[in-house]
């Protein structure tokens, strides 16, 4: 029996045919799916953040090591403006000011490298001549706590970083348009989470808790 | 600049919750209120700088 077409049918069949040009996805299915996987791998993140940040509750309870206040604000401030940033380089791309995008690209590597820096310098302790840090990633459970927690949520900085600039030079490039530019929206997106992770971990390190001296 | 105004709102925000979540370690070491400020700061960064509401968006343009 041949199927009878109706206007509904006809139009379930015009979009399918849009949707699957030739077998191929769509740039919009395919940004959908682009997006979820994203987020997928953030709830992935998620977990290995959470474990780090459990870990920190079970063996500091309610003290904390002897960590540097100000710089503890200084960097959560430096990486609060890098969000800023990127959130600029990102409605940039998404007007085709791209301009404003590189330079916004730029602004954020710098401040995420000043954040680095800051862990790197003041929370390791790996420039001595600069500034001599007393905790040490064998030391007892705070300088173990504190390295993991700043050294995975670091390796993710640099990462970013990275991520921020092949997406400026891909762009320099011509790579993408104000319409098609998936690419700088997840380096946007992954920079930000990069971003939610340490709101978390900076009460748990530098705010909850008695300073335990050492 | 238009464009950009939420933005700019949301990171005064954060930067404000920032200072007073400072202010609370300081004065009341509530572990509570602490985790309250930071989910309502990553709840702001996950909705207006990472776009969630995209996920669920009909159109799929950015």
């Amino acid at each position: 029996m041949a199927a009878a077409t109706t206007p509904i049918t006809k139009s379930i069949h015009v979009e399918a045919h849009d949707a699957h040009v030739d077998g191929h996805e769509t740039y919009a299915e395919r940004l959908r799916m682009n997006r979820l996987g994203m987020w997928l791998f953030f709830i992935s993140e998620a977990f290995l953040f959470g474990a780090l940040l459990a870990t920190r509750f079970y063996l500091w309870g309610n003290t904390r090591a002897d960590t540097n206040q100000t710089v503890g604000l200084i960097i959560t401030s430096v990486l609060l403006l890098s969000s800023a940033a990127m959130y600029t380089a990102d409605v940039a791309a998404e007007h085709g000011q791209w301009k404003v995008f590189s330079v916004a690209s730029w602004v954020t590597m710098i401040l995420g490298v000043v954040f680095f820096l800051g862990v790197v310098i003041f929370e390791w302790g790996l420039f001595p001549q600069i500034y001599k840090g007393d905790l040490t990633p064998w030391g007892d459970k705070y300088g173990a706590v504190v390295f993991a927690m700043t050294g995975m949520h670091a390796l993710h900085v640099v990462s970013g970083i990275v991520l921020i600039f092949i997406m400026w030079r891909l762009a320099r490039k011509k790579h993408f348009t104000a319409e098609r530019h998936w690419g700088i929206e997840a380096a946007a997106i992954y920079w930000h989470y990069v971003d939610v992770v340490w709101i978390f971990f900076y009460p748990a390190l530098y705010l909850i808790g008695t300073v335990v001296h050492h | 600049m238009g464009h950009y105004r939420t933005g700019i709102l949301v990171v005064l925000v954060l930067a404000v919750m920032t200072v007073v979540e400072f202010a609370i370690a300081l004065a009341t070491q509530s572990v509570v209120f602490l985790m309250l400020i930071a989910a309502a700061k990553a709840i702001l960064v996950i909705w207006f700088f990472m776009h969630v509401k995209r996920l669920w968006a009909p159109e799929g343009s950015h």
